[in-house]
Parts: structure tokens; C-alpha cells; sequence
């Protein structure tokens, strides 16, 4: 049973609530919730937002506020302190980046599943992590969620 | 490694579509032959005239008001009676506010009010404001600037209205970024009157107008006139729109896609420079001809209702008044609101006050400089003329005074395409991550500056056509949403208003009023 077991597992959350559902299956991949990460990838702010054309949104700012707002989230769903991370760019590279820089064991994310047109308009971080990373990504898919519930 | 990586995916899509405009664009100066229009044109004109069958009928037979203008007077004249004239009643403390007297720190938000304006005004004062007007007149003669300066006046409370919505309905998001903008006073203020299905589907229907609509106003429209400035006096581009609509839109792209955004900044703060230049200049021409203004603005008044060789007569100059002061003011096209959404302030009437003075600076006020310059020098009317139109034509009115001045027409139309290019792309990408998220706004990106492209190299009159009638079209869910949501400002300016004149506001606001006054 121990082989199954993970040292270090990575969970991205977009603030999606199918997001969120990705920590109770982390979970039962390790052993103590100190070796659970959170990510989550902000975009930047487009020049002309109002916030950047007058500089009055520091990026560390940002980064700092979805820190507090993560940590209370996580702390309100019953998961107790885990590392929270918050870093700036396109997110499918930033969570691969991540995971290769604390060598995490596993990644485990949603897909959105779209399909069609939409699937390429919207895109999918999911898809993009599968291909980049360099550990194994569980991707949860929402028909199989839920047969869960 | 992998960062570079994406970023060349990104610029695969842009060599992609560049491999595929640029020779047609080049191929069809090469022929010489503006008149048989290309692939690309006949696309167009073939949207062009599907949109136009959908909003553009006329009411009232051929010589009637098309459907949306006659929407978007009703919008303005309702919204001015609904909320009691506030375009003039709160004039004097509009002003008060962007100067800062009601800044409090510990609201929630981004920007002062005076920043939030200045952003709004970065999209709204363009180069529509030089070529828009020209457009108007050639159009709809002199009279139609007075219409324009109508518009602008009701226009004023259009604005309040969908600006107080803005700020109402925004959401603040974790990372203190505001989301805004009529998309989301759809769907929540809608929703909170009970309309919940109307307001989700309103809310989608604009965010696709909108995200389609920045395409034209914001982006074809603005790379056109610059070429046709720049052109006018440097004639290396005359035959060469294609090498023009590249450099223009590699400006524009280091920007948005490079996130090179200090070039940003430069145009940024070169664009109140060229403002004031410009605005030195009409007053300039104005002193040289003092002796003929009066003549001027009674030629415009007088042609406002007695319209002399316009198609429509007065009808036909009011809907081209309204149509070019929407077009460069936005009232009641619902766009300013997403950038006034980000203001710093918890009372959602003050930034709708703070932004009823758009209308006022950009139409009453540039728009109006420009038609008095255009009719004052007479250049209009000179049959020798006749074939200037928009930027050339403004340009050739002030060279009549100040021989120079179409250089720096050339170069403020430039730079004022830039930095409302840069300002709708972001209008178009919040519309864009409101549909789609915020993962694939790079194919929005590059979707827009293949059209600033397409706009610099085909003929004003279709890029005209496009523009108008999509950013028109936006205003067909908004003005709908602040209909149904006019009770809901209506109160609320109410209690604003009672609470202003009553001075309880002053004392609600930072620690100054609330100092104790020992006796």
C-alpha cells in the first residue's frame, strides 16, 4: 500500500469550486497535509488596466492577497496550513515549472472538459500540464466526479 | 526553455496570419486598383451588410432613422428625464470629485477617481475626435457638429447611468483586481431584480458584441485614420499601407502580447501632450479667424435644422450627429464602465458623476474645437476639396492657418491610435475572459491586431461601415440592462444626492471631518 504513497503533491486551484475538489483526492495520496502544495497561476494585468496604467496593483501585491484569500479558503474547507504558492504567467507552464522545482511526486487537477469550439477558445491548463510536467498528473474528470457524489 | 517556448506558439499565430494578409495587401497595391476590392473587402462588405439588415433598418421608410440611432436618442433623452437632468445638477460636483475631495483611502478598488477617468478618457479621446468630426461634416454638414455636441450633452446621463452600474455590480477579485463592466451588471443586477435568465443571456450577448466590436471602433478604425494622417504627409506610405499597418501594429503588439509596457507608458504620457498641443492649436486657428467665429457657429447652428444637400435633411444630420458622437464618446455603448468599475470608492453614483464628464470633455468640448476649426477655415466646402475626408481633412483645414500643422496631426493620430488601440484591446479582452477565461486571451490578442492590420490597409469608407455598426450594436443589450435597472440608480441617486446636500457626506469620509473640535 506504501508504494502508492507520495512525498510531495502538487494541486493548481483556479478558485473553480471543482477545483477544490482536487485536495480531498490528494489527500489520500500522502500521509500528513504539510506535504500538500497549492498553486495557483495569476494572469498579468493587461497594460491597460486601469490598475496598471497608474502602477497602484504591485504584482506583489497581488500575490499577497491571493496568498491570505487561499490560506483562509483552505483553512474554512477543514485542510488545515499548506503551502500556498501564488506566481504570475500562463499556467499551464508556471505549474509544471512548480512541480519540477520542488519535485513534487504527483499533480493532481480537474479538467474543465470542454469540447469543440469552446475547448479551443478556453483552452485547457490540464491538457497543457499532461504534456509538460515531468512527474505524473492525475487529471479528474467531471463525468467521473460525478458518479462520486 | 519552456517560457520561450510558449511565447513561440504565440508567435506562430502571428506569423500565420501576417503570411497571410500581407502579400494579399501588397498585391492589391501592386495592381493599383483601389476600386475592384480584394477577398478581403468583399468579406467584409458581405458582414457589413448582414449586420447592417439586423440593426440598421430604417423606421419610417428610406429616408427614416435607422432602428439603433433612434435606441440609442431614446437611451440618452430617457436617462437625462429619469434622472432629472443630471448632467447639468451634478456638473459642479463631478468636478469636486475627480479633484479628490471625496477620495477615501479605505474603499475598495484600484484607482483614485481621477485615475479612473483618465483611464476611461485614454479610450474615449482618439483619433476619432480629429477624423470623427471631418467624418460628421463631410456627412452631414456643419449642422451635424451641433447634433454631435447634443449628443454629447444627453449622452452625459447615458454614461452616468451604465457607469453607476459598473461600480455597483463589479466583483472584486482575490487578487484585488476589479472584473466590471456592463457583462457583469447584466447578469448580477439583473439577476438581483429578479431577471435572472435575462441578465445571464444580455450579459453573454454583449460580452460577444463587445469582444467582436473591439475589432472595429477601437482598433480598424483608429489604425485607418493614422495611416491616412501619416500618409498625408509622408508620401513614402501612400503605397505602402501595408509597411504602415506593420509598424503600427508591432507598436501595439510589444505592448499587449510583449508586455513591453513601456512604450505603454510613453504613449501613455505623450497622449495629454499631443492633447494639449492639439487643443492649443484649434485655439490658435480659432484667434487667427476670431472675426469669423461667430459666422462659423451660426453656419452650424443654422444648418443644424435647415440642412442644405444632406441625404435625409434634418433627420438625416441628426442621425449622423449622434451616430459620430457616440462613435467617439461611448455613451451608451456601456465600454467606459469597465475601466470606471476599478475606481477606489464605496458609493457606486460617484463614479457615474465622475464619468458623466467624459461626454462633456471629449464631444462638447475637442469634438466641438475641431468642427468650429473644420467650418471656420471653409475647407469643407471648397469644391477642390472634395474628395478629403476624416484626418485629411481636418489636416487640410489647419494648414490653411498653420502651414505645419498636419505633421503633428500625423503625429498625434499616431499616437492616439496607439493608446486606444492598447485601451479597447483591454475592453475586448475583459469581454473575451468573461466568455472564455483568461487561458487563451493571447488568440484574442492576436485576433485584434490582425484587424488593426486589415484596418490600416482597406478603404475608410468599409472600415467606417464595420466599426459603426458593431460598436452600435453593443448598445442593444446594454441600454436594454439599464433600462430594466433605471429604478434601481434612480434610488439610489436619491440617496445620494439627499445625503450630499444634507453634508452628511463630507463627514463620512477619512479622518480630517472627523476631527474633534475642542472647545
Amino acid at each position: 500500500m506504501n508504494w502508492l504513497k507520495k512525498d510531495s503533491v502538487l494541486v493548481p486551484i483556479d478558485f473553480s469550486d471543482i477545483s477544490y475538489q482536487a485536495i480531498p483526492i490528494a489527500k489520500m495520496y500522502i500521509e500528513e497535509t504539510s506535504v500538500l502544495k497549492i498553486i495557483h497561476v495569476l494572469s498579468p494585468l493587461h497594460p491597460a488596466d486601469p490598475a496598471a496604467m497608474w502602477d497602484t496593483l504591485k504584482d506583489d501585491e497581488r500575490k499577497q492577497k491571493v496568498q491570505s484569500f487561499l490560506r483562509k479558503k483552505i483553512y474554512d474547507l477543514g485542510y488545515g496550513a499548506v503551502d500556498i504558492e501564488v506566481t504570475i504567467g500562463d499556467p499551464g507552464t508556471k505549474i509544471s515549472d512548480y512541480a519540477a522545482e520542488i519535485e513534487a511526486d504527483l499533480i493532481v487537477m480537474p479538467s474543465h472538459g470542454e469540447r469543440g469550439l469552446r475547448q479551443i477558445l478556453i483552452g485547457s491548463v490540464a491538457e497543457r500540464v499532461v504534456r509538460q510536467a515531468h512527474c505524473p498528473v492525475l487529471v479528474l474528470k467531471s463525468s467521473a466526479k460525478a458518479k462520486k457524489d | 526553455m519552456r517560457r520561450t517556448l510558449f511565447k513561440l506558439r504565440t508567435w506562430h499565430y502571428l506569423l500565420i496570419a501576417f503570411i497571410l494578409l500581407v502579400p494579399q495587401a501588397v498585391l492589391a497595391q501592386e495592381d493599383g486598383t483601389a476600386a475592384s476590392p480584394g477577398l478581403l473587402e468583399a468579406a467584409f462588405q458581405k458582414i457589413i451588410d448582414l449586420l447592417n439588415l439586423v440593426f440598421y433598418f430604417k423606421i419610417g421608410g428610406e429616408n427614416g432613422i435607422p432602428f439603433i440611432v433612434l435606441w440609442l436618442v431614446m437611451g440618452a433623452v430617457f436617462f437625462t428625464l429619469r434622472m432629472k437632468f443630471i448632467n447639468l445638477r451634478a456638473f459642479k460636483h463631478a468636478i469636486e470629485v475627480v479633484q479628490g475631495k471625496y477620495d477615501d483611502p479605505e474603499d475598495e478598488g484600484d484607482v483614485s477617481h481621477f485615475q479612473a477617468l483618465a483611464a476611461a478618457l485614454s479610450g474615449t479621446v482618439g483619433i476619432g475626435n480629429i477624423a470623427g468630426v471631418a467624418i460628421a461634416i463631410r456627412l452631414g454638414g456643419p449642422g451635424a457638429a451641433f447634433w454631435m455636441t447634443m449628443a454629447g450633452f444627453l449622452g452625459m446621463s447615458s454614461k452616468f447611468a451604465e457607469c453607476t452600474l459598473g461600480q455597483k455590480f463589479r466583483t472584486i477579485k482575490p487578487d484585488g483586481t476589479v472584473g466590471g463592466g456592463p457583462m457583469y451588471y447584466l447578469s448580477k443586477g439583473l439577476s438581483s431584480i429578479g431577471m435572472r435568465g435575462l441578465g445571464q443571456g444580455l450579459g453573454v450577448m454583449y460580452a460577444v458584441f463587445c469582444a467582436i466590436a473591439t475589432m472595429g471602433a477601437g482598433n480598424m478604425f483608429q489604425a485607418n485614420q493614422a495611416y491616412a494622417a501619416v500618409a498625408n504627409v509622408v508620401p513614402f506610405f501612400e503605397n505602402a499601407s501595408w509597411l504602415f499597418g506593420l509598424i503600427l501594429v508591432a507598436i501595439v503588439g510589444l505592448v499587449i502580447l510583449g508586455g513591453i509596457e513601456r512604450i505603454g507608458a510613453v504613449a501613455g504620457l505623450l497622449v495629454p501632450l499631443m492633447a494639449v498641443i492639439y487643443t492649443l492649436a484649434c485655439v490658435w486657428v480659432m484667434l487667427a479667424r476670431f472675426t469669423d467665429i461667430p459666422g462659423a457657429i451660426g453656419t452650424i447652428i443654422s444648418s443644424a435644422f435647415v440642412p442644405e444637400a444632406v441625404a435625409g435633411g434634418l433627420l438625416g444630420a441628426i442621425v449622423i450627429g449622434f451616430q459620430r458622437a457616440v462613435f467617439s464618446n461611448e455613451a451608451g455603448i456601456g465600454s467606459a464602465a469597465i475601466a470606471h468599475s476599478a475606481a477606489r470608492t464605496d458609493e457606486p453614483v460617484r463614479e457615474g458623476i465622475v464619468a458623466l464628464l467624459e461626454p462633456f470633455i471629449d464631444t462638447m468640448f475637442i469634438c466641438n474645437m475641431t468642427a468650429i476649426v473644420i467650418v471656420l477655415t471653409g475647407v469643407y466646402a471648397d469644391p477642390a476639396s472634395a474628395e478629403l475626408d476624416g484626418a485629411r481633412l481636418s489636416a487640410e483645414s489647419f494648414a490653411t492657418v498653420i502651414s505645419w500643422f498636419p505633421y503633428v496631426i500625423a503625429v498625434a493620430g499616431f499616437l492616439f491610435a496607439i493608446s486606444t488601440m492598447i485601451s479597447w484591446s483591454y475592453y475586448g479582452q475583459m469581454a473575451w475572459t468573461y466568455l472564455f477565461g483568461d487561458a487563451t486571451v493571447n488568440v484574442y490578442k492576436v485576433l485584434f491586431l490582425a484587424c488593426g492590420f486589415i484596418g490600416s490597409i482597406i478603404n475608410l469608407q468599409l472600415v467606417l461601415e464595420f466599426s459603426d455598426i458593431l460598436l452600435l450594436a453593443m448598445s442593444v443589450p446594454n441600454l436594454l440592462g439599464c433600462f430594466l435597472l433605471s429604478g434601481v440608480v434612480a434610488n439610489d441617486l436619491e440617496h445620494y444626492m439627499s445625503r450630499l446636500t444634507s453634508g452628511a457626506m463630507l463627514a463620512e469620509i477619512g479622518a480630517p471631518a472627523r476631527e474633534p473640535i475642542l472647545k
